[in-house]
């Protein structure tokens, strides 16, 4: 356990989090406000950096893998803190410790490529188009490529 | 330490969203677009010219973010070693484009040009637009995460431009209107000549030397009889041998009562649904044989009499009475038609089955695809075919779609519709569409 706090120290200082002054600015712009429905203070940037700053149960954690590693939050902060980083970080760490469970896996060559809640956010909004559209978007976008290039060359 | 660190108020109802603060604009459609659609610019790609050499992704990047780095480039080229092909991927500009209805932020949107456009004011270069595409086309630069993408330059592609083998092409679309018009005016003339003018009815017409007969009445004819008559025979061989040459033209461009459906079509709304054991397209034969055996039994024609295609010219007497009956077969056939386009013609109707039996061992066939069509961001032809046998499904995966020539009725509509010249006639033998990759 001693050897995760370490790192996630090192995420911290790296993202630049331990500056963080919680003006919540990132809130404001996060599009995960309009994404979930369950948008809460925890799943906010502002709420992953108290608690990775104050707690260590941020890589048990569900609410990162929410983030959409947009780059909204970063550029509005005043102190320069990358949430975006942090949350990559943090990620890295609880898929270290074989906690992937939070993002979707390609279903033709089983590459990571994007989080589950963000996924069905997709999906969501997409629930309309027909069923085999809605199969090509289990696919990475590098498999999406080569299946579009082997059905027409 | 799991506590809850603010009180959190659930007050979901109060939420402001974005459809509140920019609202989508309404898309309407003018006057003329009803009847002629508008037309979009597309960049055609065309996998048989392209030599994979890359320059479109180097003249990309530099006109976009002003530094020549291929990997961050609106298109990219993948390269098959082992098929050796080449392909590139861009944004399609769909008609009906998946990254607009998955944006959070409601940044993309589809200009009156049809050209997709990220605006950069609300662009959080979140990258749900890249998982929403279907083709995956280029919008996130892999290096730094900024949403870059397509926008056709403005009109003047760079990528075309400079495309040294001529692989790229920029199309404005383009359209047989003159097929839409010679066909309705092939239409009108033959219905009037039929249904009004001409004394006989289509069943059997004699112009000098020269009889004509309905396949499907002929075989009747020989069942209740027993006997072959070689006139009634030869009689046919016009119009089979017309459709060995086209398929069934005779359906879209002749018949009377498919021109009278082409008509109801055009004001009756498509609500319900018809119910799934009617939808068989082997019906028609089914009524065929049953046709001609029951004739065999009864020794008269037995399908003769309610044939809509005999009914509509019946129903106009030559003494200019006005016929009920007949006009009752026609009015409820016709009536099916708030379930689906053409509904007699796709299921039932058995003179169209013998045409079919010809159309089969025909010499044309219809291709959607060769390698101009843009698949699944177009998807035109599919919503004009009458016979709705253009695989909508097919087109969304990205696959060329088989046509049947004996559901085909050669109206020529996907032809006329679709605006990159991708559906086409060609003779049997032709080999035009690359096969069927599956998932």
């Amino acid at each position: 356990m001693a050897k995760d706090t370490d790192k996630i120290a090192e995420a911290i200082l790296s993202s630049g989090a331990g500056s963080c002054v919680e003006c919540g600015r990132c809130v404001a712009v996060c599009p995960m406000a309009e994404m979930y429905s369950n948008f809460s203070i925890e799943m906010s940037p502002r709420g992953v950096i108290k608690k990775a700053l104050t707690g260590n149960a941020i890589i048990t954690d569900e609410n990162i893998w929410y983030c959409t590693e947009c780059n909204a939050g970063t550029d509005v902060c005043p102190q320069g803190v990358s949430c975006r980083d942090l949350i990559r970080a943090l990620r890295e760490i609880a898929i270290e410790e074989k906690m992937v469970e939070g993002l979707k896996q390609c279903s033709r060559c089983g590459r990571r490529f994007l989080p589950i809640p963000a996924k069905n956010f997709v999906f969501e909004r997409l629930r309309e188009e027909p069923t085999n559209v809605l199969n090509t978007l289990e696919l990475c976008p590098s498999c999406r490529r080569e299946i579009y290039m082997l059905r027409n060359t | 330490m799991d506590t809850v660190m603010y009180e959190q108020t659930n007050e979901q109802d109060n939420r402001i969203t974005l459809e509140d603060l920019r609202p989508r604009p309404e898309k309407k459609k003018t006057f003329s677009e009803h009847f002629m659609p508008r037309l979009h610019p597309g960049i055609l790609f065309d996998p048989r010219k392209c030599t994979g050499c890359g320059t479109c992704e180097m003249v990309c990047s530099s006109r976009n973010i002003s530094r020549v780095a291929p990997a961050s480039a609106s298109i990219q080229v993948i390269r098959d070693e082992n098929r050796i092909k080449n392909f590139a991927i861009l944004c399609q500009h769909c008609r009906a484009p998946l990254c607009v209805e998955a944006c959070p932020t409601r940044a993309i949107e589809k200009g009156e040009d049809g050209i997709v456009r990220i605006n950069k004011l609300f662009c959080v270069s979140c990258g749900l637009c890249t998982m929403a595409c279907p083709e995956a086309a280029p919008l996130q630069d892999p290096t730094t995460g900024e949403i870059n993408k397509c926008d056709m330059c403005e009109g003047d592609p760079q990528c075309v431009k400079y495309c040294p083998s001529g692989a790229l092409t920029l199309t404005g679309g383009k359209r047989f209107r003159w097929i839409k018009g010679l066909r309705w005016s092939v239409q009108t003339l033959s219905f009037l000549l039929m249904a009004v003018i001409l004394i006989g009815t289509f069943c059997s017409l004699k112009a000098g030397a020269l009889s004509f007969s309905c396949p499907t009445g002929v075989l009747q004819n020989i069942a209740s009889s027993g006997t072959v008559v070689l006139v009634w025979v030869f009689s046919t061989f016009i119009l089979l041998g017309l459709t060995l040459l086209a398929g069934r033209f005779f359906c879209g461009w002749i018949c009377p009562f498919g021109f009278f459906l082409d008509l109801v079509d055009k004001i009756t709304p498509k609500k319900v649904g018809l119910p799934s054991f009617l939808k068989s397209r082997m019906a028609k034969y089914g009524i065929l044989a049953g046709a001609v055996g029951g004739s065999c039994a009864f020794g008269s024609q037995v399908f003769c009499p309610i044939c809509p295609i005999g009914s509509i010219c019946r129903s106009y007497g030559t003494t200019g009475t006005l016929n009920g009956a007949n006009m009752g077969i026609v009015a409820a056939l016709a009536g099916l038609e708030v379930t689906e386009r053409r509904v007699w013609c796709r299921y039932f109707c058995p003179v169209g089955a013998v045409l079919a039996l010809c159309a089969k061992v025909g010499l044309i066939k219809i291709v959607i695809g060769a390698n101009q069509c843009k698949k699944f961001s177009c998807i035109q032809c599919a919503e004009v075919c009458p016979m709705g046998i253009i695989d909508a499904d097919k087109l969304r995966e990205g696959v060329s779609p088989d046509i049947p020539m004996t559901e085909c009725i050669t109206c020529m509509r996907c032809i006329d519709r679709c605006p990159y010249g991708a559906a086409k006639i060609r003779f049997r033998w032709q080999k035009t569409v690359p096969g069927n990759i599956e998932l």
